[in-house]
């Protein structure tokens, strides 16, 4: 459980980035919480708080009952038991070769040899990048760095992961995958914050939301609560997702995701009975 | 993109163990500087006739990589073999220049010409390496060489990063072009500076978000590097 005691942080003085935020993550059934905010919101500063690489100028972050403590041991513990995978890949991915690269955090943790391939092994697998092991960076798409970038954090075996924009620059194939190993990971009991703008993934893929706009939590719930208030999206620079307007606009059901919609439409077309 | 480097990945011989590569990249070494004129010859044949094979390059692109050595190669063995004298003997085409004469050494040319073929051949022989080994191989290489890990680390990260900077660097250049920013000497000067003070503050950009990402992975000042798991 990670808990912000009213935090705020500001990179100068009376610019607050974050405003007296107060929240609680990992509550039962909230597997994947979705933070949902503009450009410049403070999603991403809200994330390095998280994993204290900056420290709140105000109130504290609990995580599993103790606070934040910056010293480097406690900062190294923090990050094992919460990995960061941030937007650009190019920025994290420092080994010419993949199977390299995923392997850095664990020779860092001094395991043996024997783990640290059997954990690259393990992911690799996971994340559907065993043909590329060998490749050199500069030779993959936009979407395998992605994974890559992943991989390297998932070695780790945190019990969080925080995606930062993790479907920024994706095509629809790279998005697509996302949504799947997101969900893989959530079955494998991962707990996972994601931050984005992109309306109809978070729709689709987190449980619980927070909607972040100019530092401050202006909304948080489940699907059913934060999106059908048109308005107030709009005033965060948001849109509904299309789900939610062909809920609102055409009165259909309000589905959880497409695959939901589609089955229902279908059996309704075939004069089943509508649920 | 460096085109040079795919060679490397996709040639005949990509499988060959990195130490036998190492072996022969020695031997052609040892051939292109022992006295034996006509060897060092065939050498540059052979070897130059073998890239071209393994690596299914075409001709004109081979012959092309060798622009960028040669005004260094011409330089050098111009400054070797035309000289000053004032005994007219000397030289092969003399020409009469401030009471001295100015030509081609008699006594240097040879060497001149010596030391063009086996710079010739240490080049063609250093390209079949490059061309046929791909860089994970040149890291096991060093690696079974013993070599101090921090040589290994910087030649990794620096393999790592030139592509980043390359790219860079194209992007910049291109939107420049793009708005005619290279039309003339004075335009090229002005966006030149512009460019590396852009790459510069890339630099310090990206610097920090790579602390952060250096942070998440709990580095701890060191980049092992071992040697590389065959494929099951």
């Amino acid at each position: 459980m990670i808990e912000l005691r009213n935090v705020s942080f500001a990179y100068e003085k009376n610019q607050p980035t974050l405003k007296h935020i107060s929240l609680k993550l990992g509550e039962d059934n909230e597997n994947i919480v979705g933070i949902i905010g503009p450009n410049g919101s403070g999603k991403s500063t809200l994330f390095l708080n998280l994993v204290g690489m900056l420290k709140p100028s105000d109130g504290e972050i609990v995580v599993d009952g103790s606070p934040i403590k910056y010293g480097k041991h406690a900062l190294n513990e923090l990050r094992k038991k919460i990995g960061i995978v941030f937007q650009n890949s190019d920025q994290q991915i420092f080994y010419s070769i993949v199977q390299d690269d995923i392997a850095f955090a664990l020779h860092n943790l001094n395991l043996p040899q024997e783990e640290i391939d059997q954990r690259v092994d393990r992911v690799l697998k996971e994340l559907d990048i065993e043909a590329i092991r060998n490749k050199p960076i500069q030779y993959l798409s936009g979407g395998q760095k992605k994974r890559v970038a992943i991989a390297g954090i998932l070695v780790l075996r945190s019990e969080w992961l925080l995606l930062d924009e993790p479907t920024a620059g994706l095509d629809p194939d790279g998005k697509r995958r996302m949504l799947d190993l997101m969900k893989r990971l959530v079955a494998n009991g991962q707990k996972i914050i994601v931050s984005s703008h992109d309306m109809d993934f978070m729709y689709e893929i987190c449980d619980h939301f927070f909607i972040l706009n100019d530092g401050q939590i202006v909304k948080s719930g489940r699907k059913k609560d934060v999106f059908l208030d048109e308005q107030l999206l709009q005033d965060c620079k948001l849109e509904q997702p299309w789900l939610v307007k062909i809920h609102q606009k055409l009165h259909l059901p309000l589905y959880a995701d497409q695959t939901d919609l589609f089955h229902q439409q279908a059996s309704e077309l075939k004069g089943g009975e509508p649920k | 993109m460096l085109v040079i480097d795919k060679y490397a990945y996709t040639n005949r011989i990509v499988a060959w163990s990195p130490k036998t590569k190492g072996i022969v990249w020695l031997l052609c070494m040892v051939i292109a500087f022992q006295p034996i004129v006509w060897l060092k010859g065939i050498l540059i044949v052979a070897v130059a006739v073998d890239t071209i094979y393994v690596t299914k390059v075409s001709v004109r692109r081979y012959l092309r990589w060798f622009y960028v050595i040669l005004p260094f190669l011409l330089l050098s063995v111009i400054g070797i073999v035309f000289t000053m004298t004032p005994i007219k003997d000397q030289l092969y085409l003399p020409i009469h220049l401030f009471g001295n004469y100015f030509g081609v050494s008699k006594a240097m040319l040879p060497k001149g010409l010596l030391l063009a073929v086996q710079v010739l051949a240490a080049v063609v022989s250093t390209y079949w390496f490059a061309l046929t080994t791909p860089f994970r191989q040149i890291l096991d290489l060093l690696v079974s060489l013993h070599l101090s890990n921090l040589i290994i680390e910087e030649t990794m990260l620096m393999y790592r990063f030139i592509f980043i900077f390359i790219d860079s660097f194209e992007e910049i250049h291109r939107a420049q072009k793009l708005r005619f920013g290279y039309r003339n000497v004075r335009t090229s000067l002005h966006s030149l500076s512009i460019l590396v003070k852009m790459l510069f503050e890339q630099i310090m950009i990206n610097y920090e978000a790579m602390t952060h990402a250096l942070d998440a992975k709990l580095y701890d000042g060191e980049f092992t590097i071992g040697k590389s798991r065959m494929e099951k």
